[in-house]
């Protein structure tokens, strides 16, 4: 049971961010490499410019109702910043090219922070309530696990209603699959694209904020560990895909969780490279993706 | 009063030039076939007025405006409804939101949600089995169903002028016979303006209208569709190349 | 009129371009050491074993246009190697006491073991890359980077021959400048043999026209193979050397930071270009020294003028992406350095493509 739920709130982590960056790459097949720094940064957003290691509260302590919505303001405001500063110039420019500009970008906001915060991880409490346990089926379970797990399904299920109901969310599935198409059909391609970023923004801050009341700091690296398993997510959920990215990401977490447990003890420490390995397996198995983008579908 | 015209175009990809000083001008209700062997040009042209690869030298002007350069969206608000080779449906949205993602340039007018509706309801009455299969997935149409998707994605947009490139590509004889059925009504229908791309001039001798010859980029000849079929230097174009 | 495919024509046609690259180093070096000062001399040997990786990187991902993240980890297995094979046996007793037996008493001199452990690097390169290469595009970028993690998971963990992530101290420096040179202008020459060989210009015509090349007969997961290997051997002969400029490893000093860094060089100076992979080491580099300088502070009469910490990297990354902005394809775009007199009538024979393939969509 707690292994589910180690599983499920891992893999939570996990698919928010393949959505985040599977968003961006569906439009504009840019692979952002500052995804995960934009994660970091909407967690320092919170905090007061401090090199000390306990963190000076800035946002942090509003009412959850303000910080919320405060938090993922900053990380979409941030991710469309880039947009309009930097990827707006890159548009057409080759994937590598972009790719490395995205990380050159990433580095800023890295070092940026480090600047205003030093490297030294803070530690912040945000929404105390949530670490008891709670008892579900027999089991302890810290509540922030469940509720780690219940906002992913919201925000999976707000997504989905989103991209099938609205007008805008039908032009970013067009625009995802055939970008030229949907342009030559009258879709905005600088609004879609610009509506993407934001809407990975907001889901990167959302891991933050897990992320930060998970482990109670705030740390300029914490963006880089998830970003890159959801990075591999997006890739074998067949990039471009958003139901792939999100249940590779589940798979990736489990996997990862499993491997935990059913490795031998001398393993363990291993774990990672063992689900390298799968990752390479899966690759090399379905080169797509488990669930191919439909862009990248051969035609009938 | 020409709806659509080019003067001087080329079209350059790096040394190579696609397209080379080709000019023509499209009356509002129009017919137009531009044919000739592969590699003739004939889709880089209608890209380069649907704004996907603008030109390298030339102006196109569409409804008195200079388009040259626009972006393909603001071209397709203008009231250009391209329709590229290869059909290019959303694969996964479904039938019904292939239709609708072009709806969408019309939301800043008020009443657009019921004029989409009818306009909806109006493809469905001229491809039926657009209906039927509405709720379905694109990518899972038939050759001959997704070109009537395409061509109906384009209608809804309330166009002045429909580009088509290669509508009877990889299609069966009857089922082109029947696109094309479909496309001579709508033009009487709705006075739509026409430009067709086709690699072989047989369909144009037998719907009529006007066709533009081309090979190697440049414009060989230009008028009557059948008064051109039997010409000798039609013969000599395709020369060579074998007819399709 | 001679056959332009005839290696032999193709070589001397191409020459100019490593020999002006070699110019360029052996300038550097001459630099270093007129000025005589170890911080500046460090800075070059830094600058050449750069060299060393990025060119490692241009041998494959250049040829094959495949994105690899996953080349440090070929340098990773260098880099121990070398440690394995040349601190002195004592040392490794105790810090490494999982070494076989015969691997503890060994101690080589640094170009040996530098020798040996390319030829490491290569043989995982042959096993990874008969894997990994039958992916192509994004996926096989993941999949070399999934190698990437894997062996950094495996260095950092196994504890009694690698010291888990500890540093592994011990091991022999080496301070003049010389080894780095000549390792540098070799990695320099085998890219270009390896691009003018028939495997290169294979390669090179599958990346431009993958239909076309394999319609030919190209196997383009053999050629892919070839390269993989070279470059993994080029890579981990400059882990090696590295290992050999500080005199410790540990497993992060080979993981992302070092492959973002290396390719950043390679695509600001021209990925398809081994000038550019060359040029982009020099000038990022560089400006990385300018900025630490400045950032050491800048003495003025009786002032000290100094960046503030952390704007070194800004610095950096706002240039590289306003290199990007304005050269999307990096300095050297696809083209080479080469000496004018020698300006071949095909132009980028090395580089392989023409404008007029790459602009032609279909």
């Amino acid at each position: 049971m707690q292994t589910l739920f180690d599983a499920l709130s891992l893999g939570s982590l996990y698919a928010l961010g393949a959505l985040g960056i599977a968003l961006i790459f569906g439009v504009m097949r840019l692979v952002n490499f500052a995804h995960g720094d934009v994660i970091s940064f909407s967690v320092f957003a919170l905090l007061w410019p401090s090199t000390d290691a306990v963190a000076l509260v800035f946002a942090g302590d509003l009412p959850w109702f303000l910080l919320i919505p405060f938090v993922l303001l900053m990380g979409a405001g941030l991710s469309v910043l880039c947009e309009l500063i930097i990827f707006r110039r890159f548009r057409g420019a080759n994937p590598a090219t972009m790719m490395i500009a995205s990380f050159a970008l990433g580095f800023v906001i890295r070092y940026f922070l480090l600047m205003l915060f030093s490297s030294r991880p803070k530690s912040i409490s945000l929404l105390p309530a949530l670490s008891q346990p709670v008892e579900i089926l027999g089991a302890r379970i810290p509540l922030l696990q469940v509720i780690t797990i219940v906002a992913t399904i919201a925000i999976l299920f707000a997504l989905t209603a989103f991209l099938k109901r609205t007008r805008f969310g039908l032009e970013m599935r067009a625009a995802a699959e055939n970008f030229t198409m949907a342009r030559m059909l009258g879709v905005r391609a600088n609004r879609v694209i610009m509506g993407a970023f934001a809407l990975s923004g907001a889901l990167a801050a959302a891991i933050g904020l897990i992320l930060a009341s998970q482990t109670g700091t705030a740390d300029i690296q914490m963006g880089g560990a998830v970003m890159l398993m959801a990075f591999i997510a997006t890739v074998i959920g067949g990039l471009g895909s958003l139901p792939g990215a999100v249940l590779a990401g589940f798979l990736l977490g489990a996997a990862s969780v499993v491997m935990q447990t059913l490795l031998p003890i001398d393993a363990r420490p291993f774990r990672d490279a063992f689900v390298y390995g799968a990752v390479i397996l899966v690759l090399i198995f379905r080169p797509q993706g488990l669930i191919a983008a439909p862009g990248t579908k051969e035609r009938v | 009063m020409s709806l659509l015209a080019l003067s001087n175009i080329t079209i350059r990809y790096g040394r190579l030039t696609a397209v080379r000083n080709v000019a023509f001008n499209l009356i509002e209700g129009e017919i137009l076939f531009i044919t000739g062997p592969n590699g003739a040009g004939k889709s880089s042209l209608l890209r380069a007025i649907a704004g996907v690869t603008p030109p390298s030298s030339g102006r196109i002007d569409f409804g008195g405006q200079d388009i040259t350069g626009r972006t393909p969206e603001d071209i397709a608000r203008m009231g250009v409804s391209m329709v590229p080779e290869g059909r290019e449906v959303f694969g996964s949205l479904t039938i019904q939101e292939n239709l609708m993602v072009g709806t969408g340039m019309h939301a800043r007018e008020g009443n657009w949600r019921s004029r989409a509706a009818a306009e909806l309801e109006a493809v469905y009455e001229t491809f039926p089995i657009l209906k039927e299969r509405r709720h379905s997935q694109a990518g899972l149409l038939s050759g001959g169903q997704q070109q009537m998707l395409v061509i109906g994605r384009a209608l809804m947009t309330n166009p002045r002028l429909i580009a088509i490139d290669e509508p009877s590509l990889g299609l069966a004889p009857n089922i082109t016979d029947q696109v094309y059925e479909r496309l001579i009504a709508l033009r009487r229908h709705r006075a739509l303006t026409l430009l067709i791309v086709e690699q072989s001039s047989t369909r144009a001798q037998m719907v009529g209208g006007r066709m533009i010859l081309m090979r190697g980029g440049e414009v060989l000849l230009d008028g009557d569709a059948r008064a051109m079929g039997q010409s000798e230097a039609m013969q000599a174009a395709y020369f060579g190349y074998g007819d399709h | 009129m001679t056959d332009p495919n005839k290696p032999a024509s193709v070589a001397r046609r191409t020459i100019s371009t490593p020999l002006i690259l070699t110019a360029i180093l052996i300038a550097l070096a001459l630099i270093a050491l007129a000025s005589g000062s170890r911080p500046f001399n460090q800075t070059v040997i830094d600058i050449f074993l750069r060299v060393i990786l990025v060119v490692g990187l241009y041998i494959f991902i250049g040829n094959s246009g495949v994105m690899s993240f996953g080349h440090i980890g070929f340098t990773c297995l260098g880099g121990y190697a070398a440690a394995w094979l040349t601190m002195p046996p004592m040392m490794k007793q105790t810090l490494l006491p999982g070494l076989p037996n015969w691997l503890m008493q060994l101690q080589l001199p640094y170009w040996a073991g530098a020798l040996i452990a390319a030829l490491w690097a290569a043989l995982w390169a042959a096993v990874f890359g008969k894997i990994l290469l039958r992916l192509s595009g994004i996926a096989a970028s993941i999949a070399t980077f999934a190698m990437l993690a894997m062996i950094n998971t495996i260095y950092s963990n196994w504890e009694s021959v690698t010291a888990a992530t500890s540093s592994v101290v011990g091991i022999p420096i080496v301070r003049t400048i010389w080894p780095y040179l000549i390792a540098a202008i070799l990695s320099v020459f085998i890219a270009w043999a390896h691009a003018i060989s028939r495997a290169g210009l294979a390669l090179r015509a599958a990346r431009d026209e993958p239909t076309a090349a394999a319609a030919s007969g190209v196997d383009i997961t053999k050629e892919r193979l070839i390269a993989f290997v070279i470059s993994g051997a080029v890579m981990g002969m400059g882990g090696a050397l590295f290992a050999h400029s500080i005199g410790v490893v540990t497993p992060d000093t080979f993981y992302l930071t070092l492959t973002f860094t290396s390719l950043s060089m390679l695509v600001v100076g021209g990925i398809g270009s081994l000038s550019g992979a060359v040029l982009g080491v020099v000038i990022l580099s560089s400006l990385i020294q300018a900025l630490r300088w400045l950032e050491a502070g800048v003495t003025v009469g009786s002032t000290t003028f100094g960046i503030p910490n952390g704007l070194q990297e800004i610095t950096l990354g706002i240039v590289m992406i306003v290199i990007l902005a304005f050269r999307p394809s990096g300095i050297m775009a696809n083209s080479e350095l080469i000496w004018p007199r020698a300006r071949p009538e095909k132009p980028d024979e090395m580089s392989g493509t023409t404008p007029t393939q790459q602009g032609v969509t279909k």
